[in-house]
């Protein structure tokens, strides 16, 4: 599975770190570093991240900031795109299989770095259940 | 002030805490539903409480379903809605301080009452500082299409709905 990362300056240091454990511990992800030096700001990090998922040039995100919410708040306004604010592993694992959360964001000012290896474990090893959630989804999908 | 209120039917009862809270504090809610436990889809309450902040007939909103996410994502996409997903009263004002978000969300079934109840009392207590509006813009901008048949249409969802109750939608 392709995974893309992106950050803001914020972000960065804990972006470093989840990439540095996603691909040094044999999880057989292929990561995308949208961010090899820190986004301008957050609408910039998460839009550029949305896009490479919705284009399918990764399969899932995880995007990086201060607190999750702005980089969620800009990504959700595009049309089509998921993105899941997520602070602890319930929602990490649930938002996939519940709203098939294109990407999470995580805010690296509210979460710490052990937190943070259990959301994104959480979040990429369940897949999308689909069946009665799908209604929600295309409902999601008829917005703008 | 005038709080439109959303949720699903994984957090009605919490939704009533809220209300209940948000009147004693002497505010005027809408409570847009759902409004018992029956099963149902979280964007219809999304969309609703977004079309009263988006229309001004609310000044802030709340939506909240069980993580949250789903609820919160509907409501943002509208043309003016900046709705912020919490777990703390950090994010809470930082989402209003910063970003002059207008819809703030939680997940019902994660975040405990007490809590749920402080989140909501800080992102009305706090004011936007007035000095991000470059930020605020662009958060704005990143969708610059509108859908008008999703704006204050009670029947946007009827197609879907339909194809509900036919059974189409299945576990």
């Amino acid at each position: 599975m392709k995974i893309a990362l992106a950050s803001d300056k914020a972000g960065f240091e804990l972006k470093n770190y989840i990439k540095e454990y996603l691909e040094n511990e044999g999880k057989g992800y292929e990561i995308v570093d949208l961010s090899e030096e820190p986004a301008a700001d957050f609408v910039d990090s998460s839009v550029e991240l949305s896009h490479a998922v919705l284009d399918g040039k990764t399969d899932r995100g995880i995007m990086f900031d201060e607190y999750g919410t702005g980089s969620a708040m800009a990504s959700n306004k595009i049309h089509g795109m998921v993105t899941a604010n997520v602070t602890e592993e319930n929602t990490a694992h649930m938002t996939t299989e519940h709203n098939g959360a294109k990407a999470i964001a995580i805010g690296a000012g509210i979460v710490g770095k052990k937190r943070a290896e259990s959301i994104v474990d959480e979040y990429l090893g369940v897949n999308y259940a689909g069946g009665r959630h799908q209604i929600r989804l295309d409902m999601l999908e008829k917005l703008y | 002030m005038i709080i439109a209120l959303g949720n699903d039917h994984i957090v009605t009862d919490t939704k009533i805490k809220i209300s209940e809270m948000l009147k004693a504090m002497g505010h005027k809610v809408i409570d847009v539903g759902t409004y018992d436990h029956t099963r149902t889809h979280y964007p219809i309450y999304g969309l609703r409480v977004a079309n009263l902040v988006r229309d001004g007939k609310a000044d802030y909103g709340v939506v909240l379903c069980g993580t949250g996410v789903g609820i919160s994502t509907a409501a943002d996409k509208n043309q003016g809605v900046r709705a912020a997903l919490v777990a703390d009263t950090t994010a809470a004002k930082y989402a209003k301080e910063h970003l002059n978000a207008n819809v703030i969300s939680f997940g019902g079934a994660v975040v405990g009452e007490h809590l749920a109840e402080e989140i909501v009392k800080t992102f009305l207590a706090a004011d936007y500082l007035g000095e991000d509006d470059d930020l605020v813009k662009k958060i704005d901008a990143v969708e610059a299409k509108d859908n008008p048949e999703q704006h204050d249409n009670p029947h946007f969802y009827d197609h879907e709905m339909k194809l509900w109750d036919e059974g189409f939608y299945h576990d």
